[in-house]
């Protein structure tokens, strides 16, 4: 990594910061969210930070539409989608977390003068492909997209290997992967058939309490109880 | 993790090693003197228990009869240190309550090794109102209840009752798993199917439950390249219906298993500088892969194609013509 010139903000501090703010929108606290209140226009951190978090960071909206098109947030979503583009070698991940930003640009920020770009072609033949340990790190990576209404696709193929995302959280809970861990959780969270004996909800409860308040972790965990009613 | 046949001559190999790793081994299972005194069961009774109950598993069941004929030897050098079991006379005499000598002795009263003032003494120990006191382990009481069951005497609680105290029984989230709750559900497993025997007892809730979470676990501690663990969890694979066989994780127990036959119970082999040391951390290890590349190749077998193979009770290996792979050869 470059050196941060002087008194800039890590983009690591960027992301918990912003992450904050969308688990206490998604909970209900704080101020009424506006993600161009905490990500700014033209500042490159806040632009990579949202292209991180990718649909996370509009998660609030899919709660309610407060949003004024043409305003402040979807110039910074238009910015970052522009900025951050996969390239041609990019990883499945990275074009399934940007085509989620995409995706949720359409769902939450609609109504805009300018269309929004069209959500890239992502390939999901890891899904069926994947053993199951890496497939639910991966799922955990995409865990912005087990949003209400995204990648509904995604998520019929993903319910069918359902168990071996439960495997894959109780690998990650072991390993104290808290980030993880409350990654599948949160797409369990969303698909059907859950195994009763794995207890998600305590798990997810389990995962918050130990992450000790890590913001990505509380995201996840925030989102699966407000949009699926999972956890406690 | 596939359901099917396995790897027979893989698992033949794991098993032939190690059981000649365990012959080989033979002076440090020897009892001391002092072991009804003042030496440690730990480190005496302890493993010749194991070498007993495992190694008598192998000798019944196993396809293979060069297998069999080492893991029966291995069972009767056993006996022959208790002295024609006499020993646990001793041993119930010097500590009539405690529930070890009836545990090991039960290993050997289930193959027909009887000695009779033991089981004169045992007829009234295991009949006093404290016997039937709840041990603080549930799991460990499971073990007493089967060995009173092998010997004849009388059941002092009921086993399901117990079963549902334990942990397999209570099905706990399977990511709140640590390593002795692990060790505990093995040994649920174990005791219940009175090591792998009859399957059968593993009712449809428990087998689905173990079938789930088997893999997470397996992954698990293989990760954390704990061996001993790990057998024992893939020989509990092996007790379920339609047994699963997980080639990747029997391969990385292979890659565990050192040129001589030891498996250790963690990480990697120790220094051989000291014999005593080296067996004390492979023993157990090794004896399990034993056990549990015994019952997956039974699982692996003809009769396990077609649905509940494993869910009947394991007969002796007239009943499973198997073809091992140093027997084809005329």
């Amino acid at each position: 990594m470059a050196e941060q010139a002087q008194g800039a903000v890590p983009l690591s501090a960027v992301i918990a910061d912003a992450a904050t703010g969308v688990a206490l929108a998604l909970r209900g606290e704080g101020d009424p969210y506006a993600v161009s209140r905490i990500l700014r226009q033209g500042d490159a951190a806040s632009l990579a930070a949202l292209r991180v978090l990718g649909a996370d960071a509009l998660a609030p909206y899919a709660l309610d539409h407060r949003v004024c098109p043409g305003g402040d947030d979807e110039m910074v979503v238009r910015q970052a989608l522009t900025a951050y583009p996969p390239g041609t070698d990019a990883s499945e991940v990275s074009v399934w977390s940007y085509r989620g930003l995409v995706e949720a640009s359409h769902s939450y920020l609609s109504g805009g003068a300018e269309p929004w770009p069209q959500p890239p072609q992502a390939a999901a033949g890891w899904v069926t492909a994947d053993p199951w340990p890496k497939l639910a790190h991966r799922v955990s990576q995409l865990a912005a997209l087990a949003l209400p209404g995204l990648a509904p696709g995604l998520a019929d193929d993903l319910a069918t290997r359902t168990d071996d995302l439960a495997r894959g959280f109780v690998r990650a809970v072991r390993r104290r992967d808290w980030l993880q861990a409350a990654g599948v959780g949160r797409w369990l969270s969303r698909l059907p058939k859950v195994p009763q004996t794995l207890g998600l909800d305590a798990g997810l409860a389990f995962v918050r309490q130990m992450s000790d308040g890590e913001p990505r972790v509380a995201v996840h965990v925030a989102a699966a109880h407000r949009f699926y009613g999972r956890g406690w | 993790m596939t359901g099917g046949r396995g790897d027979p001559g893989l698992l033949d190999r794991m098993v032939g090693n190690s059981l000649g790793w365990l012959d080989g081994a033979r002076p440090f299972f020897r009892l001391p003197p002092n072991v009804t005194t003042d030496a440690d069961p730990n480190l005496t009774l302890k493993p010749l228990g194991e070498l007993a109950e495992l190694t008598q598993v192998i000798a019944s069941l196993h396809p293979c009869a060069g297998i069999r004929e080492t893991a029966g030897g291995l069972f009767a050098f056993a006996w022959g240190e208790t002295r024609d079991g006499e020993l646990f006379a001793e041993l119930v005499r010097g500590e009539p309550f405690a529930t070890y000598p009836v545990e090991i002795y039960g290993a050997f009263a289930r193959a027909g090794r009887r000695n009779a003032a033991v089981e004169e003494l045992l007829s009234t120990t295991a009949r006093l109102r404290g016997w039937r006191v709840a041990r603080d382990d549930h799991t460990r009481t499971l073990g007493v209840l089967n060995a009173e069951r092998r010997i004849g005497l009388p059941q002092h609680a009921d086993f399901d009752a117990v079963l549902g105290h334990t942990v397999l029984g209570r099905l706990p989230e399977p990511w709140a798993l640590d390593r002795r709750a692990a060790y505990g559900v093995t040994h649920d497993v174990f005791h219940l199917t009175d090591w792998g025997r009859t399957p059968r007892r593993l009712t449809p809730d428990l087998a689905g439950y173990l079938r789930l979470w088997l893999p997470s676990w397996l992954e698990s501690w293989l990760e954390e390249q704990l061996w001993d663990l790990a057998g024992e969890l893939l020989a509990v694979s092996a007790c379920l219906p339609d047994a699963p066989y997980d080639s990747a994780a029997w391969q990385r127990l292979a890659g565990a298993q050192a040129a001589d036959g030891s498996v250790p119970e963690t990480g990697t082999a120790p220094c051989p500088d000291d014999p005593a040391e080296a067996f004390t951390a492979c023993y157990h290890s090794t004896l399990v892969t034993a056990f549990a590349g015994t019952l997956a190749r039974i699982a692996a077998g003809p009769s396990a194609e077609g649905s509940g193979a494993a869910a009947t009770d394991r007969r002796a290996p007239s009943a499973h013509p198997l073809r091992c792979e140093s027997e084809a050869i005329p």
